[in-house]
């Protein structure tokens, strides 16, 4: 038997070699990504390929990269980090990717960046991982520089928000937020942010995912009766907690997280409970580049680009393929030394779709300077591979999701300044 | 080295470290009869607990040490120790099943401690940054790599090598004796609950030290790596390679982690690009496809246990 299975292993190996070396003849780029399509991020996760797939479709119709067709290879990471980390390898390994796009929670992507694509000198751009340990192992060198994400930390997003409240004269707050790496930072900058200002919070309670009920959560956070709720959730358990808090009698000033900025959330609570909600999301600035989106994905899917993580993955897509067009080559390093050129600057500007990157693959070819407009606006990376952008202030308009307000960058940096 | 044979490297470092954690799963259900439900939870003690000894000196952590990586790991298989001690004190005089909720409540505890103990396991954020021991010998990392497998192989084979020579000692007899029959046992003049107690250390050890040798080779750690399904991985390694043999252990380990990760490979390469998205959600029946089949058709697991007869029996 055990011989029986080794064949097997082995007989699977030369079909995967053989098909390795067909597909090279063809000219054909591949661009791996590792999301997680079944397990807790289920409901947002195949949305996000999508995305990224929309991106690589655009670029085949501009002609592809180099004049190579690019090939989208979409793994699963089932919300584990070592299935994560074993479809990164063989994305880097088998299929030879220059660049992978993932993972969405942290836990994930950081695994696979220091085990996988760091020391195979691939590219790896997230589209959702929020969490500050990134910037920490960037500024330790621990990222050589193979590190980006295309959504801004949460650093800025809890300035803004804190910001709002204190407008808003909010005076109690009180926080309750998923228990993941994403949650906790958020609602402990929050928290910090908020009581610079002078709001009270009255309590920071976290949640364990994918629980039927938080009644208990609710309640504890009910107890010091506060004005306003922030909620730091993904759209089902955040229905949920949304759903128990107010039908036990909690304020329905709600302060929502980018992550809850989706139909599904909207729909489950019900919108007439969500009229004095505000939450935050990154900015797609209203302009040509943002619309070029919108309306690709309307038409690709049928329905308005509604939920996390879409805008940003079609970026990370974007920005990959147009530092792999720049370089003039599909390998991981010079696709890193590149991403900074098309991106930021004084070049020509240039926007989603196969339009854009029509544009974008002339100019490059005449040697001039491009630089690249995405679906959430323009994007400048730091030396750590983060980005800070503009943002949106989102709410619930005539039962459906609206966008309330915009902070363009300097309005960001000056809350921020404020709360130094 | 590149290609298939790297990944292979690299999924047979993942599978042996796994196979030393079935293995400390064996000697306790497959020779002792001991339902550790709990399998993640002493996996993951071994993992803190070498990642904060090995992990570099941080202002907001408590941990950092920064001590020699064999060192760590030691240290984290003496805290597993330590833990089973405790838990298998209070637990080792529950039967079966209820020896199954204890421990998997307790997996879940220890997980949420290292969820929300910031100070010490850096919570959510997990702990970054973690050498790996000898990384800077290495030019390439396919070269590391085939190192670290020898590692890995080496303490997976030194840890087959001992139990084998430990079950077929008269201590190994009397874990048999205790499964089969504790009264019996008694009444020869045995203390099952202490053999229980050693049995139960010494795998949740083994778990520790697969703890201590992901954190090595994976060079971060975090709550996310400890979720109950690695219990559920574990446990179908351990049933369809065949419990109460090692080297069913092994194989177990190896063929269901290659299920695992394979099957997402062969349904990237054969699916049309269309239906991508779907295809995780068909990996994960296929999973389950391939367990259940392979049980129906193998019972016992690919190598069950070997027949004990006395040898005086005719």
């Amino acid at each position: 038997m055990k011989s029986m299975i080794a064949s097997g292993l082995m007989g699977a190996g030369l079909v995967l070699s053989g098909a390795a070396s067909a597909q090279a003849q063809d000219c054909k780029i591949a661009v791996g990504s590792v999301l997680s399509i079944t397990g807790s991020m289920a409901a947002i996760g195949s949305a996000i390929g999508d995305a990224g797939k929309l991106a690589i479709d655009h670029f085949n119709e501009a002609g592809g990269v180099n004049g190579c067709e690019v090939n989208f290879i979409l793994r699963d990471d089932q919300g584990s980090p070592n299935v994560g980390v074993d479809a990164a390898k063989t994305l880097v390994e088998i299929e030879k990717v220059p660049v992978l796009l993932g993972a969405i929670q942290s836990g994930v992507s950081l695994p696979i960046l220091t085990s996988v694509t760091v020391p195979a000198k691939v590219t790896q751009i997230s589209c959702c991982s929020s969490a500050p340990s990134f910037t920490e192992l960037a500024r330790e060198g621990g990222t050589q520089g193979y590190w980006f994400r295309t959504l801004p930390t949460d650093r800025p997003q809890a300035a803004v928000l804190a910001t709002i409240a204190a407008e808003k004269g909010y005076k109690k707050i009180a926080v309750i937020h998923v228990n993941s790496d994403y949650g906790v930072s958020l609602a402990t900058r929050f928290r910090d942010d908020a009581e610079k200002l002078g709001i009270e919070v009255t309590g920071v309670t976290p949640y364990n995912q994918e629980q039927a009920s938080y009644r208990a959560e609710v309640n504890a956070a009910l107890q010091a009766e506060p004005d306003a709720l922030f909620l730091v959730a993904f759209p089902a358990d955040g229905a949920t907690v949304a759903r128990e808090w107010i039908s036990f009698g909690g304020s329905q000033n709600l302060i929502l997280s980018n992550a809850l900025r989706a139909d599904e959330f909207v729909e489950s609570v019900g919108a007439q409970y969500l009229e004095n909600a505000y939450g935050i999301d990154n900015a797609q600035v209203e302009g040509e580049s943002v619309e070029a989106f919108n309306t690709s994905w309307k038409d690709a899917k049928g329905s308005d680009p509604n939920g996390p993580g879409l805008h940003v993955m079609y970026d990370a897509a974007a920005v990959a393929l147009l530092a792999m067009e720049q370089a003039g080559e599909a390998d991981g390093t010079a696709i890193r030394d590149n991403i900074r050129k098309v991106t930021g600057g004084e070049g020509e500007p240039i926007y989603p779709g196969a339009e854009g990157f029509k544009k974008a693959k002339t100019l490059i070819a005449e040697g001039k300077p491009i630089r690249y407009v995405g679906a959430t606006g323009p994007i400048t990376f730091d030396e750590n591979g983060d980005v800070t952008g503009p943002y949106l202030i989102y709410g619930v308009k005539d039962g459906e999701l609206a966008t309330l307000d915009r902070w363009d960058k300097a309005r960001v940096e000056a809350a921020l300044e404020k709360l130094q | 080295m590149t290609g298939f044979a790297a990944y292979l490297v690299f999924f047979l470092i993942v599978a042996l470290t796994y196979s030393i954690v079935v293995m400390g799963l064996n000697i306790q259900w497959g020779y002792t009869g001991l339902f550790n439900a709990g399998v993640v939870g002493f996996f993951a003690i071994g993992a803190y607990g070498t990642a904060i000894l090995v992990g570099p000196d941080r202002a907001h952590l408590i941990g950092g040490f920064g001590l020699p990586f064999p060192l760590a790991v030691l240290g984290g298989m003496a805290l597993c120790a330590l833990a089973a001690l405790i838990v298998g004190l209070a637990t080792l005089r529950l039967r079966e099943e209820y020896l199954a909720i204890a421990t998997f409540g307790i997996a879940i505890s220890i997980q949420l401690v290292a969820l929300n103990f910031e100070s010490l396991t850096g919570g959510a954020q997990g702990l970054v940054g973690l050498p790996r021991p000898l990384f800077g010998l290495f030019d390439s990392p396919a070269g590391y790599n085939l190192f670290y497998l020898g590692v890995v192989a080496v303490m997976a084979g030194l840890v087959y090598w001992a139990l084998e020579t430990a079950v077929r000692s008269p201590w190994g007899r009397l874990l048999k004796a205790v499964r089969e029959d504790e009264t019996a046992a008694r009444s020869l003049g045995r203390n099952p609950a202490r053999v229980r107690l050693e049995v139960f250390v010494l795998g949740c050890v083994l778990m520790g030290l697969a703890g201590g040798l992901y954190v090595g080779f994976i060079g971060y750690v975090s709550p996310l790596d400890f979720l109950p399904i690695l219990t559920f991985q574990i446990w179908a390694m351990l049933i369809v390679g065949g419990s109460g043999n090692n080297r069913g252990a092994i194989v177990g380990a190896v063929g269901v982690w290659a299920l695992w990760a394979m099957s997402g490979l062969a349904i990237s390469r054969f699916l049309p690009v269309a239906y991508q998205s779907q295809g995780g959600a068909i990996q994960v029946i296929l999973i389950g496809l391939l367990i259940v089949l392979t049980l129906i058709f193998r019972p016992r697991g690919l190598i069950g246990e070997a027949e004990s007869v006395s040898k005086h029996a005719d």
